[in-house]
């Protein structure tokens, strides 16, 4: 029987190869990018979730300023999670981590640099599902010269050797004993640290080898005892079972860093589950997920648009179909076979469509894990994968298969083989619904490539306050900083390099910011964070910042206890004459001796927040050369020979300005680049529908064209009557798409501090765009019809 | 009115090519109403089609109130044919979403005749054929009798010089079919050209000139008394 069903189906499919392709076409693309969003969204909730104790890991920031400068703190002091293990019962472990910049990691003739390694406790490895597969599993770091590296960091350096006990060198001379393997970490994971050393190691260094002091007089005993070093993101694993008062948490781990450092009252903590901190900020602002959300109804509306052609032109063709139905009803078929029919139909048509898709995804895969940034793979034993997958084809085939079957199998036979098919008005205007809700999504989906690719421009075009062009800039090692004048002189000596400078921090990216200030006339109440900018004293000049009030650094040693702050600064202190003015950061207690004009010193996804620029020659570590566009291979050359004359055995690293301010544009990329595929994807489909739809539309009106032409119908008249049809649906389409495109572009573009208007051009060029696209694809069949020669639509119409 | 010359038409499928109508020549003078005769698929139809310019022929000439038409492009044809001719077909052909008033009005639309005069006309014609009180009725509630009559209705609302009536009463029974054979006697009466295709002895009574054809070619014609 079902045999018969599917040959029946195939023979049906085969006879109508247009309307087939077309169907399959369109369910294809609609399957392969809906799959690729999905999978895209489902990875991103999946991230930590392998993790066997996620639920009852909790993550702990610290909230610090008030107002614009107010902040939430990831990386906290590391006393908080001993004294909670011993004094909270609910918390079972903690865990710390202290990441570390970049460095040279070498075995024998074996050196690169590493980023992805951390100080950490070892219960990072048992809170957290990193256990060991070589080495102590009871035990990873037998002492503070152990490291715990990832199966792949292990191959990397030693190859097919056993990693277990070979000795490492980290940085200039640091000999490190690998004591620990662990699995590589799966894709989704948070943590992605490759090399581990005990935060036992850290302690060791800081505070018992080199004596640690923030007053010069008393020395801290350990990092345990540390109240003001920030830098350790902090994991405690709470007691399962219990349901969790995250409010009284943090009341007690305030309670506790108040009660041993009072000058820092109040502050307050925050806690977030392990599971959330992929995708929300620590106070519980979105944090990707609203782009994740986007992406799933995109990926949503792209099935349905899918699902909506399939619909569409099944019913279409029903009208073609009458006939066929009711001489099936009149020899004998139920109307139940005649919907098992046409469910084999629809099956056997998605069966070849999800072929299609599939080959495509795995042919795709590469290109498109490239261009999201993941690591996605089609494995058969990746469950969520293919769980996503069956659920996506499950829903669409339901969804596209239920109400066609049931309006062909429900003709009543008569009627259809007189011609007078009952699907005339009702079916009629239930098509017209669907063309219209595929239209409005695409359109809305062009409103959104329109307005995000306008604040990308925006973002590129606009005036940072400084001048990042041809800047290049790398890290001075220890030996280095000393020796910082010859560096700049040699440097001086290529005429292709225009300046160079130095400051203690990324200009891009930001660095420090501290509470601890000072100045006349600040209200008690206030809590204000300073970022802070090391700067020597002609960074100001080098970026072509501007100088608003008062002067600049001159490099006189009086400067060491000067400052200049930006114009947000003075607004949150609230001065209005800020020459002059006392003012206390930290330890350096001085003057304000200008006002530097705002620049972007984040992403300007964030409100300027107030700034100060500290002359403090010696702790600036970051090197910044400017160059001309054509001198920049000639400038690397000269710096990489400045860097070998000191540091012969290590890597030279460099980066572009505009290339670290492109990476921090990354997300926002991508989120436009997808969004210009998806929407002309969406197009895509729709138009392949409106084609079939309009063939259709020409088919059933063969005759009435025909008649039509007969009494003297011109082709430009019979052209207008089949466009307008669909011309009215665009209309209404636009009509619905605006308002809700103009409404889900205004939130995306909350999320940036400065931002493009939305202003009625794109409106219009959405609307007019899509009309056009519709305008073309209905021409094709209309112009067709309307220059058939009639006398044989006639003929053929009877 | 009319008068063609060897006329001739191919049909091209992929195994076999018919001549459907062989040097044919014919004349139909103004005023006349004039029978076509013959076995199916001696080329009536094709003959019908070409004299209303709604094909074409491949080779020989067609003169039409005395200009040469038969290299006319399909613009200049249906401009011609709009304002003198007027179509009767078996099956009716009426369009099944309009009205009876909206089927005999599209005729009007097409040759841009202002909307109060086409109410006046159509409601003249309507009335002429005994259908004005189904004006507001779709084609698929009349009876076959009523539709042929909106379908001569829609043919004759333009005033055409000249009627082409294929198998006018095919699909009807006697009755109805004498009844549209009398509509055409009178149009013709009130100075109509008519030429129709028959395959009944008995309406071809009704004309003054039979014409048989065979195989695409005129084998007798008949006048009638
Ligand atoms: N579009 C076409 N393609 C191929 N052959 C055709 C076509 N139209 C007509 N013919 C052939 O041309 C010949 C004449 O056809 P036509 O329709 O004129 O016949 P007819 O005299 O009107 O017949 P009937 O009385 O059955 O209506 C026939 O042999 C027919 O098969
Ligand atoms: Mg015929």
């Amino acid at each position: 029987m079902i045999r018969n069903y599917l040959k029946t189906a195939w023979r049906n499919i085969l006879g109508n190869k247009f309307y087939a392709s077309i169907n399959v076409a369109g369910l294809t693309v609609g399957l392969v990018v809906g799959m690729f969003m999905l999978l895209w969204v489902q990875d991103e909730l999946s991230y930590d979730k392998f993790n066997s104790k996620a639920d009852n890991i909790y993550k702990i920031d610290i909230v610090g300023g008030t107002g614009i400068s107010k902040q939430i703190f990831n990386n906290i002091i590391a006393p908080v999670a001993t004294f909670a293990k011993n004094e909270v019962p609910q918390v079972q472990d903690a865990v710390r981590i202290m990441p570390v910049g970049n460095a040279p990691f070498r075995y024998k003739d074996k050196v690169f640099y590493e980023d992805n390694f951390a100080f950490a406790d070892p219960s990072y490895f048992t809170v957290f599902d990193f256990n060991l597969i070589k080495g102590d599993k009871r035990n990873p770091f037998p002492d503070n010269n152990s490291v715990v590296i990832t199966e792949e960091m292990a191959a990397k350096y030693f190859g097919t050797e056993d990693p277990i006990g070979k000795v490492v060198t980290l940085g200039q001379d640091e000999q490190l004993k690998v004591t620990g393997v662990i699995p590589n970490y799966p894709e989704n994971s948070s943590f992605k640290y490759r090399i581990l050393m005990p935060l036992s190691r850290f302690n060791d260094l800081a505070y018992i080898k080199n004596k640690k002091t923030y007053d010069n007089k008393t020395f801290i005993s350990s990092i345990d005892a540390d109240w003001s070093m920030f830098g350790f993101q902090t994991y405690l694993l709470l007691k399962p079972g219990t349901k969790v008062d995250v409010t009284a948490l943090e009341k007690k781990l305030q309670a506790i860093h108040e009660r041993n450092k009072p000058e820092d009252a109040p502050v307050p903590y925050l806690t977030q589950p392990l599971l959330k901190m992929h995708l929300y900020q620590a106070d519980g602002t979105d944090g990707g997920f609203s782009t994740v959300r986007t992406f799933g109804i995109v990926a949503l509306m792209i099935l349905v648009i899918a699902c909506i052609n399939y619909v569409n032109l099944s019913t279409a063709r029903s009208m073609l179909r009458a006939k066929e139905v009711s001489m099936r009803k009149i020899i004998g078929a139920g109307k139940l076979q005649l919907f098992i029919q046409f469910m084999a139909e629809t099956t056997l048509l998605f069966a070849i469509a999800a072929i299609f898709a599939f080959a495509l995804m795995f042919v795709l895969l590469p290109y498109y894990n490239q261009f999201s940034g993941k690591e996605l793979s089609l494995g058969l034993s990746n469950y969520n994968i293919w769980a996503c997958i069956g659920l996506t084809l499950l829903g669409t085939l339901t969804a596209s298969s239920i109400y066609p079957s049931l309006l062909l199998s429900s003709f009543e036979p008569l009627k259809a083989l007189k011609g007078r098919v009952t699907i005339g008005i009702g079916n009629a205007a239930f098509r017209r619904v669907l063309v219209v809700l595929q239209f409005s999504v695409s359109i809305v989906l062009i409103i959104g490539t329109l307005i995000i690719g306008g604040q990308l421009k925006y973002i590129r075009e606009k005036n940072l306050g400084y001048d990042k062009e041809n800047v290049l800039s790398f890290s001075m090692r220890n030996g280095m900083i000393p020796h910082y004048d010859v560096i700049k002189n040699e440097l001086q000596k290529n005429p292709a390099v225009l300046g160079v400078t130095r400051a203690g921090r990324d200009i891009i990216t930001g660095g420090s910011s501290t509470g601890d200030n000072d100045w006349d006339g600040k209200p008690a109440n206030s809590n204000m964070w300073f970022n802070q900018v090391y700067a020597d004293k002609d960074l100001i000049g080098f970026f072509k910042m501007n100088i608003k009030e008062g002067a600049g650094f001159t490099g006189a040693v009086a400067d060491s206890s000067h400052f200049i702050i930006n114009e947000t600064a003075v607004k949150e202190m609230g001065l209005t004459n800020p020459i002059g003015k006392r003012l206390r950061v930290q330890t350096v207690n001085g003057t304000i001796i200008g006002v530097v004009k705002d620049f972007h010193f984040t992403t300007i996804h964030h409100k300027i927040e107030p700034a100060v620029f500290q002359y403090k020659p010696n702790d600036c570590w970051k090197v910044y050369i400017k160059t001309t566009g054509a001198g920049a291979q000639s400038a690397i050359a000269s710096a990489l020979a400045v860097w070998k004359q000191y540091n012969n055995d290590v890597p030279f690293n460099y980066t572009f300005l505009d290339d670290s301010f492109k990476k921090l544009y990354t997300d926002d990329q991508r989120t436009g680049s997808l969004f210009n595929i998806f929407s002309a994807i969406a197009i895509v489909i729709s138009c392949l529908g409106l084609f079939g739809l309009a063939t259709y539309s020409a088919q059933v009106k063969t005759r009435e064209i025909g008649i039509r032409k007969v009494l003297g119908a011109s082709v430009s008249r019979i052209i207008g009557l089949l466009a307008t049809e669909f011309m009215v649906l665009i209309v209404i389409a636009i009509v619905i798409a605006v308002p809700v495109g103009w409404y889900a572009m205004n939130a995306w573009l909350q999320d940036f501090a400065y931002k493009v208007n939305i202003t009625w051009v794109v409106f219009v060029l959405a609307g007019g765009g899509a009309t056009l696209i519709a305008l073309a694809t209905i021409s094709i069949q209309s112009v067709k019809a309307a220059i058939a020669n009639p006398v044989k639509s006639l003929k053929n119409g009877e | 009115m009319i008068k063609i010359t060897n006329l001739e038409k191919f049909y091209r499928t992929e195994e076999v090519e018919t001549i459907a109508l062989n040097k044919l020549s014919m004349e139909v003078n103004t005023g006349e109403f004039v029978a076509i005769m013959g076995p199916s698929g001696c080329g009536k139809s094709t003959l019908l089609n070409i004299l209303g310019m709604l094909d074409d022929p491949d080779a020989g000439s067609y003169v039409f109130n005395g200009v040469e038409i038969a290299h006319f492009n399909e613009r200049k044809r249906a401009d011609l044919r709009k304002h003198n001719i007027g179509f009767v077909f078996q099956s009716f052909n009426l369009i099944d979403e309009l009205t009876v008033f909206e089927n005999v009005e599209l005729p009007l639309i097409y040759t841009g005749v202002s909307s109060a005069d086409r109410v006046k006309r159509v409601e003249e014609v309507l009335d002429k054929m005994q259908i004005m009180h189904r004006r507001n009725h779709y084609p698929q509630q009349l009876s076959g009798g009523q539709q042929q009559r909106v379908a001569i209705a829609r043919a004759v609302v333009n005033k055409p010089k000249l009627i082409l009536a294929d198998e006018p009463t095919g699909n009807l029974d006697s009755s109805n079919g004498n009844d549209v054979m009398e509509l055409l006697t009178d149009l013709n009466e009130q100075g109509t050209t008519i030429i129709m295709v028959t395959h009944s002895e008995h309406d071809a009574r009704y004309s003054h000139r039979i014409i048989r054809l065979l195989d695409g070619q005129t084998v007798m014609e008949n006048i009638m008394v």
